[in-house]
Formats: structure tokens, C-alpha cells, sequence
């Protein structure tokens, strides 16, 4: 007897990915276990002691040889999350990862008092989504030219900035000439999908600098007015000291990271950025303030942020906030003022049951400096968080969006305030279909986060697999600060997977706008939505249909 | 002639009307048809003369469609302008418009010619196709076109000579030749706009002039400007608008964000001014520096349990290997190092330690590693052949001072032991019994001490007088007089006791203490076993060994009391002794004429002087074993303890003695057991007790925990060849791996059996990143 195992010990069973491994197959070239970035497969010889016959009749005849495997190591630590690198360097198809559905990882991960902390979105929600009951169904046919989505000039531009109504515009005429008589919010008229806010920290130097190079690209190249938010934890200042400043949107979030860096950069900045987006919560853990394990803070994101290696937790909220009011007055006031007036602002919440009144309230500012206001919903994305914050606390943004939208349909002032959605967009990979049937329900745009990383190359998913961002571990050299990590990223790549998207996104919001006859977006164009679920339906304010 | 004016004073013909009319007139054989139409649809297709003749329409002043669907063998002409769908799926009319053509004209046409001799509008030529079977469709512009002409034109030949344009931007209107896939599209001025995704905009080959050469005087006769040839025949002002083959057209966007970043991009990159990065990408399994993991082989880093339990620290895995490469001098040697007492003591009285968690015992017994001792109960070894003129007093001859004595003199220094008994041996000769330690073989152990060159004084013992006395006269003194003093319990009657020690050591002195033949023993450590055994042996009929716990001694010793007939009873709480033997604080009471008291013994220190520091009886010395300036001390005098323990003591005490001796600073030897994890258990099988070899091939079953084997495994098993073996100059050797090949996947550290290999994070700094 060599091992003596306890029943509380934690064995492979007992965790969420078991290591499927075909010792035939198996050449022991070691690639799997030197790619593997968790630690979660060992070489280790195992005993093959047999007693066979191999005469006629009872001839015992041991048996013995020691032969070299691969293993999957136990225990909490080093557990597998499934990333499936194994699988992806073996020459043989010996080894790959399996989701185990005997799992008894929620009962042994809290050891040591600690709650269970991941990166990712929802686990729980993926499967039931109410964007994938809702199809575009009120096509042109006859009542009106469905339009030609390949040769029609289309003109898909979203707010970001307060619109004024028409006869609130400071007009006035002298000597028959219409002119302004005062300043006017200042208004950019972009590419209703933003690129949203991951920060330097939570991405590596590599992917986040790939998606700042398809945003410019894309600009550049293919006159996509694409945006990017930076996130909360600071400016590249040679991004801010170069042109391509202008696509970009500067986040500034209750931890006020690198923005010592960003304020010494303002003489030196070419031009303006895109906006500011003040960042109130998220819609994944919502409640949670920003958190980057210690693990990512590497020398340079110490530097960024002007922090020391640490965890490094946002406070649930601005510390110099008190109220709804006072966030509006002071700093929308205070980040107007930064850009001399010239560079919009708009606030991101996470997407709860008080939004329709805080929306309300930002319509209600008599002072109109709410450039946008962004909800961010339960399946958005992060790169640390509590699970029981990912899986269990949140609001669905779907409905939550057509509530603020109708709330200011019935004040007649829908679109003064953009609403921008976001949390789960491009779930399942058409961020197109899920922009479009947004915009439908009254989103002027959206923002997209987790699909990007995708593109470059995560493998993370929601079922469970990877979502490791908070370890510093990442696989694919997206969510760490590990140069050993970072350098298997190939920037280049990632760009172009990302402009190719967007490319073909954007035929795709084409393709969707042709059939129902909009040549600009059909915001609010709730009829041309219909849906099989009449709960949705009814709750909506979308047409029925089976 | 058919002759019809479609108004009739205010009655304007029906289309289906007036189609009737021609289409009866044709049946009665008509072949010229003159129409004043006034807006009706689809004059002039599909017909065809029964007989075959051909058809010639003259029409003013239709309505869509004139010439749609027309067949070859009909002309028409229309004088002045026709609006949309002029010749709309033509299949081989020639159908000739003087004026403009309205939008769509030649829509769909597939054979046919079309001509117009004004302007045609929007969208005019969009999808003519060409029938492989019959000439391809031409169709003639004389002016320009309106926006999105020839949107996905697949066949025939359009030809737009641009004449009287140049007020428009474009000859073409804008967004021509949008999804065009074939023919061809001669133009002549300026266009803008055409689809650079489908076509590709050329000058005129030599085919190209000879056809519209070709064609001009005819067109130009039809639409009654033969005077314009000279101007437009100027072809260095004509184009063509060739489709794109499905080859040449991009099946992807165009996009390059390689050369973008190189071109346009930022210099140094985003991050350039906090992160050294090269772009280079690095494979998902590398190696030097890019590895994620290191291997590092270290050998004997770590203790194997044997060793590691060990008090003396015998390394018994390397005197296993010794023997597994055949070196069995030196295998029986080495454990000299360590103990002068392999024989004496790991091969006799000790409860061996070493064995208790021995690797191998996991997998069916534990290595033999008390028995190897005897092995080497013959071997000597040399003086030192440097001898360092210290000399070194030790006090107390028993395994401690006798130990201490041996390394001493091992390393060069002058040694004498004062031994206060008639004998050298301490405990080891006169309390255990013989049974269990041959005087043979310790004598014969202590004469090897001897031949190192270690004299025994016995009959020397020392008081405070006397120490001071060796202590001037030698450069260093180790204290090692062990406890003699038995410990009694202070209760009524303890007079009556007799003193454990005493009994033991009167029986190996030969002599027969009187006993009872009931005899009671208090105390049931090996001592107490010992001194029951001894009580046996004298004659006693009955010997009750009691303790107030669980007895101490090892298994062994307490069978074989029993099986003489002992009694261990526990736990049992003396209150008084009587002649009738011990009452029980619970009033029992337990037969005995003899009442020998075992429960320990304390050091006699009233010879050292009175600074040393002592605590509970015993003394404590500092870690490195020194109790005053110059001396030092090990074994009993500090905790009573096992005969390996002292023999630990006795070898780390010489070291500190040493070490003052030299002026160098003692360093206390750090050992950390083998994690049992590292070990690779899997290549042993299982063998019977009756497999047993003899201690000496034991070597078979060791797997040297913790220490290189040589076996080669790791060599082989790299798969990347990236481990060597080099042999070392000191004869030793390593085995080293190749950072520039290694991909640190760890199988090197995985298949050792003895877990030398260590896969670590690769420390080597990258320097990526800067403030």
C-alpha cells in the first residue's frame, strides 16, 4: 500500500476539468506540459504490475514495467481550467481537457476561508439569452424597397455626446444669417460599437496596444469610425501623445488610476480624445469596484498607475460622491472642464433596477453635460472578480436598455441622452445581430469587450472553460503581465482579427438594415423586431409571433 | 404598312389594345409597322413573322419597354426619346432610339443590338447577360449614362462614346459597373466612380478599336450623326472597363495591419516608453530563456528518510549506490564517518530509525540498513596522515566521548579519553546486556577507536580538581560522562528501591545481584525491559513491570518479556513501598520481593565548574555544543537519549571542537527530508519477505531517496536530448541540462526515481518591462 488517500482529499475527480490522456497515443515529446501555464500536468512513471498467463491453462507470469504518462496533478492550485494548450501542441491527439460533470470544485475551492475569484462572465446565464429569441422579422416586402445592403450608401454613425432638440439650439438669427449664439455640447458622431473598456493591467502591453492598432487600422483604412475605451487603468502616454489619441476614449473609474500621467500629458496631446467615459460600476460585478490581482502588476503597470505590486481594488464607488446630483455636477463638470469643453463625457453604471431613475435624473440636468449613458449588463466580462459577483449579482441589459429608452420616448426626449448597451454582446459571436436588435429596442450603440479578446485568441468561454484572466496565467498572453505569456501573443494577428471582424460586422449591420429599409440606424425601430416568447414580447413591447 | 395613330381625338389606345392590332396584323402577314403611340408598353416584342420575313417598326412616342423581348429579325426605330426599359431583355431586336433612352435601357439584354443616340439613364445596361449560342448583346450610347449603369453586367458589349458630356462629372453617372462580372464597357471620356472591386480600367487594344471601328459608321447612320465619326474616333479618349476574372477579384478585405503597424503606427510601439518589446512571437512550447520552467538537478539537496531520521545522519542510500557500482570497500567505509559503531549500535541495539519511513517500506519492507551496519564491523581505516598537534581531552568513554574521540581523531588531533570504569564502552558495555550487544563486536569497535590513535585512560575519573587539570593541559575537552544517577521516586518507603542502573551494570560486570522471585520493575522503557530480562536471568520466577503510561520500549524488547513470563501492567501510580512490594494510590497492591526502579537516569556534573549553565540537571549548551570556552559537550549530559543520538552528538561536538580548534566557525548541518512526491516508487516491484537478499544486496531494493543513482533515465527520457552527463574531476559526476534545447516540460523530473531533478519557474529575468 503506498497511497493512502483520505475521502476529503481532493483528487482529480473532484475538480471541473479532468485530463482525458491516451498513453498509446503519447510520445512523451513533453509539449503539454511545457505549455501548460497552470502548472496542471506532470510526467510521472507509472507501475504496470500484471500477473498474465499466456499458456493454455494457469500459467501465472508477472509482469512488471515502469512507464512514463502524463498526469494531471491534484489539488485546488494547479488545477486544470480546461484552456485545452495541451491539446493544441500535441502532435498526436494523446491529451485534451474534459469538463467534468462530477465536479466538486464550488465545495473544495473556498479552502482557506477564501471566496472563489475568476475572470470571465455569467456561467449561468449563457445558454438562456433573450437576444437569441428575438429575430429581425418585419422584412421589406412590397410595402416598401428593402434596400441593396452591398450597393446602398448606409449611414451607420451613433452619438456619443449630448444631442440637443432642435429648439433648444442656442440659434439666433442677425442680419438674416443663422448663427450660433452660445457654446453647444460637443457631440462625436462614431461607429455604434465601441470597443470597450479593458485596461492596461487587465490586458497585456500586447493586446491591448492590438486593439488600439485595428481601432486606428480601421479608422485609417476603412473609414470605420471605431472607438476605444481605454479602461480604468490608464494611458500609454505615446497614445496620448500621438494622433491616434482621437479614437480613443479615456475612462477614468473610482480608483482614478494613471490619471497623473494623463494630466502631464494634456500640453503635450495633438488633439483631443474621443470622449470620456466615467465609469460609476460594471455589469459584472456590479457593486465591485475594479480589481487587478497582484499577479498583473507588473513594473510598468506600477508605473502607469503609480501604485506599488499589490491587489489593487477600486472602491465600490468615487470617494468624493455623495449623490446621483453631485456625480452629475462634479465630475461630468470636472472632466468637461479637463477638455476645455471640447470632448464629451458620458457615464457607464452597471445595468440594475434603479437605471430608469438615474437616466431620468441625467435627462433632467438642466446643464445638459451628460454626453451618454452607458449600461453595462450581467454577462459582461472582467478580468477579476468574485464568482459569486460574476454568476449571482447583476441585471439583464436587454430589458433594462428598453426601459430607459421608453422612459424617454414618454418625455419626448429619447436620443438627447445616448444610451449605450453592453454585457454579453457577441456572446455567441454575432455581435452584429445582437448590436443591431439593441439599437432596434433603442440603444444608440453598443459596446463590446470580451469578443475582442476573443478574436485574438482567447480560448476562454462561458462554460466554464479558462476564464483564468485573474491569474496571471493566461495562456494566450491577453490577461497577464507574464512577458513568457505576453510573447506567445502575436499582436499583428490579433489586429487583423479583429479589423476582419469589424469588416465583416459591418457588412453584417448591412445586411440587417437593407431588409427593413433603414439607411441610417433604425434606433428604436422596435417593429422591425418580433419574438417567439411572448413573456419577452409583452415585456418589451416587440410583436409576438410563432 | 400598318399605319396606327393611337389617339383617336381624346381615346388614347389601351396598350393591350394596340398590341392586339399589330400583333393581327402580323398574323395577316404584315412586315412594316409605323406606330404614333402615345405611352403604351412593349411595342415591338416578341414577334416574329410566320414566314420568317423580317420586321420594322417606326415608333413615336412610346411607352416603357419599347423592343423588350425582342427577337432577331425585327428592327425598330424609335423617333425621338423612349422612356424606361428600352430593348428590356432584348434576345436579338435591333432596336434603334434617336433621342435619349430612359433608365434601364438594355436592362437584361442578352443578344441584339441597342441603339441610342441621345443620353440613357440610370442603371441603363445593368445585367445584360450573353448567350454563349448567338453574338453577344451591343448596346450604344452616343452621350453618357446615368448613375449606376451597368450594375452587374455579366455579358455583351456596351459602348458609351461620351459625346456632348462634358458638363457631368462622369460619362458613366456615378457607381458604374457595381457587381459587373462580364463583357465589356468601352467608354469615352471622362468616368468616375466606376466599381474598382469588380472591374479594372484599361486602354483600348488593337481588337478593341477594330470593333468599335467597326461598328461607328453604323451606329452613327442609325442614330442619323454620321457627321460625329471623326470626333469620336480619336481612341486615345476611349477606355474599357474590363470585369475582374473570379480569380483576380480579392476574396477577403484588403487589409495589412503588419505593414500599417510597421508604416504608420506609433514608433517603438504603444507602450514603448514602459515595455521593451520586439513584436517577436515566441511558440507555445520554447526554450532557453523563453522556457516557462527550469530544470535543476540537485543532487542531495535533500535528505532520504533514512538519513533524515537518522540522529547520526547516516547517509545509507550512498552506501547502497557504493555497492550498486560494485565499491564495496568504500560503501562499508562511509558509514565510518559517521559512527565508530556500525556494528555496535546500527547493527545491534539501535531501534534503527533510518528504517521507520524508508521509501522502500511503502512499496513492501524497508532496506536493510540496521543489518549493513555489521558489514562493516572489520573495516579499519587509516590514521590521518596530517596531524595537527591539538590536543583534545574527552571525558567520558562511552558512545558520546568515544564517537567525539574518533572524529577528533579522524581529523588530525591528539586525543585521550578518561574513562572512569575498569572498561571503555560507557552503557554500550556496562548496562546493556550481552544478549543484545555482543562484547565481541564492541570490543572490536572500540579498538578500531583505538587504532585511530585515541588513547583510554580507564580508571580516570574526574572531579573539579581533575578537570581543571585537563582542561589546562589540552587545547579543547568534550564533556561526555553521560547520566548515571537513576532517578527514584520520593515516596515512603523508596529506600527499598533498587537502582536499575546498578542492577545492569553489576550483571555485565558478571556479577549476580540477589533478587526476589517476585520481582517488580518500575518503569517499562528498554531500560526497564533490560533490567526484567536481567532479573530473569537471575532466577526471578515473576517480574511485573509497571509504568504510569503506555510503555516506551520498543515492541521488540517488550515480547520478549513477555514471552519470559513478564507482566506489563499500565498505567499504575506507586503511593508506598513495602516489603510486600508497591501499594497503588488506588489501594491495589502488587506482589514483589524486589523492587528495581528504572524511569531514567541524570547527568553527575558536580566535576565541572560552576558557570557552565545547566537546567533541569542536564546541561545546556549553546548550538554549538560548547558549555565554556574550550569545551564541549554531547550525549546524556544534555538528554538522556538513544545510543544514536549521543553518537550524533559525540560527531557534532567534535565538529564545534574542531571548528575552535581552527579558529573557523561551526556550521550545524541543515537537513530537509525528501518530499515524498519527488520520488519515483513505480519502477520497484513488489518483492516477498522470502526475496529478501542479504543486507549487502540490498542495494537492489534502495532507491536512493534524494540521491543520484546514475541510473540515466532522465538522459534518456529527455526528449529533446538536452541532458548530458559529465563526470567531475573530484571522480564524482553530474548530470547537466542544456538550457538552449531544454523546453522544461519536466519529464526529467518526472521519471527520476530518486527525485533529483527539480522543475523551478524560469527566474531568469526577461527585463520586458521598466518604470
Amino acid at each position: 500500500m503506498e497511497t493512502v488517500k483520505m475521502t476529503q482529499d481532493v483528487t482529480v475527480n473532484d475538480l471541473s476539468w479532468k485530463i482525458q490522456y491516451t498513453p498509446e497515443r503519447c510520445t512523451m515529446c513533453g509539449s503539454c506540459v511545457s505549455v501548460c501555464s497552470f502548472g496542471a500536468i506532470e510526467a510521472v512513471m507509472e507501475r504496470r504490475s500484471v500477473t498474465v498467463s499466456a499458456a493454455h491453462q494457469p500459467e501465472p507470469a508477472q509482469q512488471h514495467m515502469a512507464v512514463p504518462v502524463i498526469k494531471q496533478r491534484e489539488g485546488v492550485a494547479q488545477a486544470c481550467v480546461g484552456c485545452g494548450m495541451c491539446e493544441k501542441v500535441c502532435p498526436n491527439q494523446a491529451i485534451r481537457p474534459q469538463r467534468n460533470p462530477d465536479s466538486r470544485f464550488n465545495l473544495v475551492a473556498r479552502a482557506g476561508g477564501s471566496p472563489i475569484k475568476r475572470g470571465g462572465r455569467n456561467n449561468l446565464l449563457a445558454n438562456d439569452r433573450t437576444l437569441d429569441k428575438i429575430i429581425v422579422g418585419r422584412i421589406s416586402q412590397m410595402t416598401d424597397p428593402a434596400l441593396d445592403s452591398e450597393r446602398h450608401t448606409f449611414d451607420i454613425l451613433a452619438p456619443f455626446g449630448r444631442v440637443l432638440l432642435p429648439k433648444e439650439l442656442p440659434l439666433k438669427v442677425t442680419g438674416g444669417n443663422l448663427s450660433l449664439d452660445s457654446h453647444t455640447p460637443p457631440v462625436n458622431w462614431i461607429y455604434p460599437i465601441i470597443f470597450s473598456d479593458m485596461s492596461v493591467g487587465a490586458l497585456s502591453t500586447r493586446a491591448w496596444e492590438a486593439i488600439a492598432l485595428a481601432t486606428a487600422y480601421l479608422n485609417e483604412k476603412h473609414n470605420m469610425p471605431i472607438r476605444m475605451c481605454s479602461g480604468e487603468g490608464g494611458m500609454p502616454v505615446k497614445l496620448m501623445e500621438s494622433e491616434y489619441l482621437k479614437y480613443t476614449i479615456i475612462q477614468i473609474a473610482s480608483g482614478h488610476f494613471g490619471w497623473n500621467r494623463i494630466i502631464k500629458a494634456m500640453p503635450r496631446m495633438k488633439t483631443d480624445p474621443a470622449g470620456i467615459l466615467i465609469k460609476i460600476g460594471q455589469g459584472a460585478k456590479p457593486g465591485d469596484g475594479g480589481l487587478l490581482p497582484a499577479a498583473k502588476v507588473a513594473e510598468h503597470i506600477q508605473a502607469i498607475r503609480g501604485v506599488p505590486k499589490a491587489d489593487l481594488l477600486s472602491p465600490p464607488n468615487h470617494q468624493g460622491l455623495y449623490s446621483i446630483e453631485e456625480s452629475v455636477q462634479k465630475m461630468f463638470l470636472s472632466m468637461n472642464a479637463a477638455f476645455k469643453f471640447r470632448v464629451p463625457v458620458a457615464i457607464k453604471c452597471a445595468a440594475s433596477a434603479t437605471s430608469v431613475s438615474v437616466y431620468n435624473n441625467l435627462l433632467r440636468d438642466p446643464y445638459r453635460i451628460c454626453g451618454g449613458f452607458f449600461l453595462d449588463g450581467i454577462q459582461g466580462g472582467t478580468g477579476a472578480a468574485n464568482e459569486v459577483s460574476l454568476d449571482h449579482t447583476g441585471h439583464p441589459v436587454v430589458s433594462k436598455t428598453r426601459e430607459c429608452y421608453l422612459a424617454a420616448v414618454k418625455q419626448g426626449r429619447q436620443g438627447q441622452i445616448p444610451l449605450w448597451a453592453g454585457g454579453g454582446l457577441g456572446l455567441t459571436g454575432n455581435a452584429a445581430a445582437d448590436a443591431f436588435k439593441m439599437i432596434c429596442m433603442g440603444a444608440n450603440g453598443v459596446f463590446i469587450g470580451k469578443i475582442l479578446i476573443q478574436l485574438c485568441g482567447c480560448i476562454g468561454n462561458e462554460q466554464g472553460r479558462c476564464n483564468a484572466c485573474n491569474t496571471g496565467k493566461c495562456p494566450t498572453g491577453i490577461c497577464t503581465q507574464d512577458p513568457r505569456l505576453v510573447k506567445r501573443l502575436d499582436m499583428d494577428r490579433a489586429a487583423q482579427n479583429i479589423v476582419d471582424y469589424m469588416l465583416a460586422l459591418d457588412g453584417e449591420m448591412r445586411k440587417m438594415m437593407a431588409p427593413i429599409g433603414n439607411s441610417s440606424l433604425p434606433v428604436g425601430r422596435s417593429d422591425a423586431l418580433v419574438t417567439t416568447d411572448p413573456a419577452i414580447a409583452e415585456k418589451l413591447a416587440i410583436q409576438y409571433v410563432c | 404598312m400598318f399605319t396606327i395613330n393611337t389617339i383617336d381625338g381624346n381615346q388614347r389606345m389601351s396598350t393591350q389594345d394596340l398590341l392586339e392590332a399589330i400583333n393581327s396584323a402580323l398574323a395577316g402577314g404584315e412586315t412594316e409597322f409605323h406606330i404614333e403611340a402615345s405611352g403604351q408598353h412593349d411595342i415591338g416584342g416578341p414577334l416574329w413573322h410566320p414566314e420568317g420575313k423580317s420586321l420594322k417598326f417606326t415608333v413615336k412616342n412610346p411607352g416603357q419597354r419599347v423592343g423588350s423581348m425582342c427577337l432577331e429579325g425585327t428592327e425598330i426605330v424609335v423617333e425621338g426619346s423612349a422612356p424606361a426599359d428600352v430593348g428590356w431583355l432584348n434576345a436579338g431586336g435591333r432596336i434603334i432610339v434617336k433621342g435619349d433612352g430612359g433608365d434601364t435601357t438594355s436592362h437584361c439584354a442578352a443578344s441584339g443590338t441597342i441603339y441610342v443616340g441621345g443620353r440613357a439613364g440610370t442603371r441603363s445596361g445593368s445585367l445584360m447577360k450573353h448567350d454563349p449560342l448567338y453574338d453577344p448583346p451591343e448596346f450604344w450610347v452616343l452621350k453618357n449614362c446615368g448613375s449606376f449603369s451597368f450594375e452587374f453586367m455579366s455579358g455583351g458589349i456596351a459602348v458609351v462614346c461620351g459625346y456632348d458630356s462634358e458638363a457631368f462629372e462622369s460619362v458613366l453617372g456615378d457607381r458604374s459597373c457595381t457587381g459587373m462580372v462580364g463583357g465589356l464597357l468601352y467608354f469615352r471620356g471622362v468616368a468616375r466612380g466606376i466599381s474598382a472591386k469588380d472591374t479594372k480600367i484599361q486602354p483600348l487594344a488593337t481588337a478593341d478599336i477594330a470593333y468599335l471601328e467597326s461598328k461607328m459608321d453604323d451606329f452613327l447612320a442609325s442614330v442619323g450623326r454620321p457627321e460625329l465619326k471623326a470626333q469620336l474616333s480619336n481612341w486615345n479618349e476611349w477606355q474599357k472597363a474590363v470585369p475582374l476574372t473570379y480569380d483576380e477579384r480579392p476574396k477577403k478585405a484588403n487589409t495589412n495591419v503588419f505593414s500599417f503597424r510597421n508604416g504608420n503606427w506609433i514608433e517603438g510601439g504603444l507602450f514603448g516608453d514602459v515595455c521593451n518589446d520586439d513584436y517577436a512571437v515566441i511558440g507555445l512550447v520554447t526554450t532557453g530563456k523563453y522556457r516557462r520552467r527550469v530544470p535543476v538537478w540537485e543532487n542531495a539537496r535533500y535528505s532520504a528518510p533514512c538519513e533524515f531520521n537518522c540522529t547520526a545522519s547516516i547517509p545509507s542510500q550512498q552506501r547502497f549506490n557504493l555497492l550498486r557500482d560494485g565499491k564495496i570497500d568504500e560503501a562499508y567505509k562511509l558509514i565510518l564517518d559517521y559512527t565508530p559503531f556500525p556494528g555496535s549500535v546500527c547493527g545491534a541495539v539501535c531501534p534503527n530509525l533510518c528504517m521507520d519511513e524508508c521509501t522502500r517500506g511503502n512499496i513492501d519492507i524497508s532496506a536493510q540498513i540496521g543489518r549493513l551496519g555489521t558489514y562493516s564491523v572489520d573495516v579499519t581505516l587509516p590514521q590521518p596522515a596530517k596531524k595537527t598537534g591539538k590536543k583534545v581531552a574527552v571525558i567520558g568513554g562511552g558512545a558520546a566521548g568515544l564517537t567525539s574521540a574518533w572524529q577528533l581523531a579522524r581529523l588530525g588531533h591528539q586525543v585521550t579519553v578518561f574513562e572512569a570504569d575498569a572498561k571503555a564502552g560507557g552503557k554500550m558495555e556496562q548496562v546493556i546486556p550481552r544478549s543484545r550487544l555482543p562484547q565481541e563486536r564492541l570490543v572490536k569497535e572500540i579498538n578500531r577507536v583505538v587504532a585511530m590513535g585515541v588513547e583510554i585512560k580507564t580508571g580516570s575519573p574526574v572531579d573539579k580538581g581533575r578537570f581543571e587539570e585537563i582542561r589546562k593541559g589540552h587545547d579543547a575537552v568534550v564533556v561526555a560522562t553521560g547520566s548515571h544517577n537513576t532517578r527514584l521516586l520520593p515516596l515512603p518507603g523508596k529506600e527499598r528501591l533498587v537502582k536499575g542502573l546498578d542492577f545492569l551494570k553489576a550483571i555485565n560486570r558478571g556479577e549476580k545481584p540477589g533478587i526476589g522471585k517476585n520481582v517488580i520493575v518500575i518503569g517499562c522503557g528498554n531500560s526497564g525491559m533490560d533490567v526484567a530480562v536481567g532479573a530473569y536471568g537471575l532466577g526471578a520466577q515473576q517480574v511485573t513491570c509497571i509504568d504510569v503510561q503506555k510503555p516506551a520500549a520498543f515492541e521488540e524488547e517488550i515480547r520478549h518479556v513477555k514471552k519470559l513470563g513478564g507482566e506489563i501492567i499500565w498505567p499504575v501510580f506507586s503511593k508506598e513501598f513495602t516489603a510486600d512490594g508497591i501499594v497503588t494510590t488506588n489501594g491495589d497492591k502488587i506482589k514483589g520481593d524486589t523492587i528495581i526502579i528504572a524511569i531514567g537516569e541524570s547527568p553527575e556534573l558536580d566535576f565541572l565548574p560552576a558557570d557552565v549553565l545547566i537546567e533541569r540537571g542536564c546541561l545546556k549548551p549553546g548550538d554549538d555544543f560548547r558549555i565554556a570556552p574550550g569545551v564541549f559537550t554531547a550525549g546524556d549530559t544534555i538528554r538522556p537519549g538513544r545510543l544514536v543520538d549521543a553518537i550524533g552528538a559525540g560527531r557534532q561536538a567534535a565538529l564545534a571542537a574542531d571548528a575552535y580548534l581552527n579558529d573557523s566557525e561551526y556550521q550545524p548541518e541543515q537537513k530537509q527530508k525528501i518530499p515524498a512526491g519527488r520520488i519515483s516508487t513505480a519502477y520497484f516491484k513488489k518483492c516477498h519477505t522470502c526475496d529478501l537478499p542479504a543486507a549487502n544486496e540490498d542495494h537492489s531494493r534502495c532507491i536512493s531517496c534524494g540521491t543520484c543513482r546514475d541510473c540515466q533515465m532522465c538522459l534518456k527520457s529527455c526528449p529533446e536530448n538536452a541532458i548530458h552527463r559529465e563526470e567531475l574531476a573530484d571522480g564524482g559526476f553530474q548530470y547537466v541540462s542544456d538550457g538552449e534545447r531544454c523546453i522544461g516540460c519536466g519529464i526529467c523530473s518526472g521519471v527520476c526515481p530518486c527525485g533529483i531533478w527539480t522543475l523551478t519557474e524560469n527566474a531568469e529575468q526577461l527585463n520586458m518591462y521598466k518604470v
